[in-house]
């Protein structure tokens, strides 16, 4: 190396996009909402626990089945657990389990947008729907943590699921986007003397 | 069932470069799960990564008002046979690793207060605790619902 090379910058902590996962910097406010989305005889899916940032927000979506079914125990067969390359229209898209957000303004996203390239240039527009944590506990529980980049506007919030080859026909609840705009408003910085970059 | 919501997120430790947070506290009649996050602070220089040796050195202790503890040094695991139930509190950490895990911690607390305390030798991070009412608990897993009621339990 030659004396006359300027000196490497410090490597910084890398950073996936806002659009992937919650600011690292914040500790979120918290929405306690609890909906059982769908039930049949044998499924259910339940959303819980609004982690609201100033950036988005995250939730849990919990998958039951009431009893084992064969071949359905640990991923309740499908769902589309990176966020996309599901053709809507194609042969097997009843297969997976759709979800999604819906705001007031008319803008929503679901787990069947395409999957972005985590470097995507420019970044999409909000909102966008990411699945950051899945883990299921037996044969009978699969949980899945979403994270939705953008905050939506006042007015109704609505969660949408649909799973034809399950017998969950498009079902939807809605809470009042007001509740997770406050708990965004309580999000507390977690190094409150931290310049952003 | 679906869990109730405890609605809080507690910062546990806070060094100059790392964070650790419990999150998503999820309450059932028989216990309670979480997310136990290791954050690193964003534009400061990289720091160490844990090695995958470490991850296991992250040490979470829950503390009930009453006194009983769980922790999650796996091996202070009760040696069980058969279909033996150990006592509560009894944690588990299902996943670990540099960012942390998640956590079920099975038996719920008594009224009074419910502490998280934490250390990470490996990140620099001391010996640190927050706590919560756990009462906040005992509400959430109130509010937890069953999906078939008329299930008959076995």
């Amino acid at each position: 190396m030659s004396a006359s090379h300027p000196p490497e910058p410090p490597e910084v902590e890398y950073r996936r996009p806002p659009w992937v996962e919650p600011p690292a910097d914040v500790v979120p406010g918290i929405v306690p909402v609890e909906l059982i989305l769908a039930r049949t005889p044998q499924r259910a899916i339940g959303l819980t626990g609004i982690r609201a940032y100033p950036t988005g927000f995250g939730c849990t979506l919990h998958m039951r089945l009431r009893e084992v079914i064969p071949g359905e125990q640990s991923t309740f067969g499908a769902f589309n657990m990176l966020g996309g390359d599901v053709d809507p229209a194609g042969e097997f898209a009843d297969y997976y389990l759709r979800f999604g957000v819906g705001f007031a303004d008319g803008r929503k996203a679901t787990n069947l947008d395409h999957r972005r390239d985590l470097d995507e240039v420019p970044a999409p527009d909000p909102p966008t729907l990411w699945l950051v944590r899945w883990e299921g506990y037996d044969r009978l529980a699969w949980e899945v943590d979403v994270w939705v980049w953008g905050l939506p506007p006042p007015g109704p919030l609505a969660f949408v699921c649909e799973w034809p080859a399950r017998g969950i026909p498009e079902t939807r609840a809605e809470i009042d986007a007001g509740l997770v705009l406050a708990a965004a408003a309580r999000a507390v910085p977690i190094w409150p003397d931290h310049a952003a970059p | 069932m679906v869990p109730g919501v405890v609605p809080v997120a507690l910062l546990v430790a806070r060094t100059d470069t790392h964070a650790v947070l419990v999150d998503g506290l999820l309450a059932y009649p028989t216990g309670f799960d979480f997310d136990l996050e290791v954050r690193y602070r964003p534009g400061r220089p990289r720091h160490h990564r844990p090695h995958p040796r470490e991850w296991h050195e992250l040490r979470l202790e829950v503390r009930f008002a009453d006194g009983r503890s769980a922790d999650n040094d796996p091996r202070r695991w009760p040696r069980l046979s058969g279909g033996q139930l150990p006592d509560p509190p009894l944690l588990y950490q299902s996943v670990s690793g540099p960012d942390g895990g998640h956590v079920w911690l099975w038996g719920l607390p008594p009224p009074g207060p419910l502490v998280f305390a934490c250390q990470w030798p490996a990140l620099q991070i001391p010996p640190s605790q927050a706590e919560l009412d756990a009462g906040l608990v005992l509400q959430a897993a109130a509010r937890a619902a069953s999906l078939w009621p008329e299930k008959t339990p076995p």
